[in-house]
């Protein structure tokens, strides 16, 4: 998600501009002392606006859509999870740039319409830096616009999403300095602020993946700051453990590994019933009622195994992720 | 003697070079509100930064996958920025704001 306090339709106040997981920007606009509900932002032709992938609410699954492809430009595979509403080629309304969550890309939507009334264009057009398609390193977790230079042209910052749960180069900060004429932008390289996350830490540090920054002066020293939400990955130290304890670790494994494998029965059984019935509706159902039937099976493993975790969390440490919201303070000026 | 356009241009040419120091960051710190860690309870939270009450400090708006948003807002004070309690950020009809997701 990446919401933008914009004046979305120039009625002089400001609306919520986001984009989110299910694929498409979403708008909840002002009015007077309240927000209303979050609606699609759809195109000038009524249709709900995507890169390709979306999840269709009318029958809860993710669908795939090539309504947006150029002709002769490379059909685009994105899912478009962040957005934000900027007046890219300085005709006076707002256009609707794109995120993709699964590439490094960035997409425009062309406004064709009016400040008030926005028309915006079917097609998912590349938006580029220094010449060539942006690519951020990690795929797009968030947009953003500042004016990060603080020359009065409004740049744009990117967080990326880095490997969330492996142990590939986690993400970072970048941006794109606007070098346009004040009216159209145009964008220049992409700089790295905050480098993407080499990880192997042994305690929260940092945000090491899917980045989510916003740049303001929050100490109020004249320089731009960042607040960045994040995953951090750590794993905390571990200690040599005596004969006993290292036996101890590995019944402990075998023990989990065994309540596995009756998970996977479970599961099993569970899932029989797609090869078994053919109506996608009526699998679904009978999937849905022998998972309840288990569920006292299910409740019982998970009570074996959860003594097992912990005691095993106390001689081997175990990986950690978690969510905080961090704050890089600007010290270029000392 | 450089014409005052030359000049222009020499001094225009300069302009990247100068933004083009990276800046330097302080080792990040957790941000908290009312004494707790943020955006741990939240799935891929991200921040924006907005002055919600209108006292002039801006406050911090956390959105995260699930498609809500919470605000802390900011409290009175020079230096690093201190935050109070989180509430949802509510919708005009009185219901949680609410980003229809998947």
């Amino acid at each position: 998600m990446s919401p933008q306090f914009v004046d979305f339709d120039a009625d002089g106040d400001l609306d919520l501009v986001a984009g989110t997981y299910d694929g498409s920007p979403h708008l909840a606009r002002r009015d007077g002392d309240g927000f209303l509900q979050p609606e699609q932002i759809l195109d000038a032709e009524g249709v709900r606006i995507v890169l390709h992938q979306y999840w269709d609410h009318d029958v809860s699954k993710w669908t795939e859509s090539s309504r947006g492809d150029l002709p002769g430009e490379p059909a685009v595979q994105g899912h478009g999870t962040s957005a934000i509403a900027f007046d890219d080629d300085g005709d006076g309304d707002l256009d609707l740039l794109l995120g993709d969550h699964k590439s490094g890309h960035v997409y425009r939507r062309e406004n064709r319409g009016t400040a008030k009334t926005p028309a915006y264009a079917r097609g998912n057009e590349r938006v580029l830096a220094d010449g060539k398609p942006i690519d951020v390193p990690g795929t797009v977790a968030t947009l953003r616009l500042v004016d990060w230079d603080q020359d009065g042209r409004q740049d744009l910052l990117f967080g990326s999403m880095g490997d969330v749960y492996g142990e590939a180069a986690g993400g970072g900060v970048f941006w794109c300095r606007n070098v346009g004429d004040g009216k159209a932008a145009r964008f220049g390289p992409l700089q790295t602020l905050v480098a993407p996350s080499p990880k192997g830490h042994t305690e929260a540090v940092r945000p090491d993946a899917g980045l989510y920054p916003e740049a303001a002066d929050v100490d109020g020293d004249g320089d731009l700051d960042l607040v960045v939400g994040g995953y951090s990955l750590w794993t905390p130290p571990s200690r040599a453990l005596n004969a006993t304890e290292q036996q101890r670790v590995a019944t402990i494994r075998s023990d989990l590994q065994a309540l596995d494998a009756e998970l996977e029965k479970l599961n099993q059984v569970a899932q029989a019933v797609f090869t078994e019935v053919r109506d996608e509706e009526e699998a679904n159902k009978r999937y849905t009622a022998a998972f309840q039937a288990q569920k006292k099976e299910r409740d019982q493993l998970r009570e074996r195994r959860e003594p097992l975790e912990t005691e095993l969390a106390n001689l081997v440490p175990a990986k950690q992720r978690r969510a905080f919201v961090w704050l890089y303070e600007n010290t270029t000026k000392r | 003697m450089r014409s005052p356009l030359v000049a222009l241009l020499l001094f225009a040419t300069q302009l990247p070079a100068q933004t083009a120091t990276a800046p330097t960051f302080a080792p990040p710190v957790r941000v908290q509100a009312d004494g707790k860690d943020l955006g741990t309870s939240r799935l891929y939270p991200s921040p924006v930064l907005h002055d919600t009450n209108g006292d002039g400090l801006a406050d911090l708006l956390i959105g995260d996958l699930r498609g809500r948003i919470t605000v802390a807002l900011r409290l009175p004070g020079a230096g690093l920025p201190r935050f109070a309690k989180e509430t949802k950020l509510l919708a005009k009809d009185g219901d949680e704001l609410d980003f229809a997701n998947w």
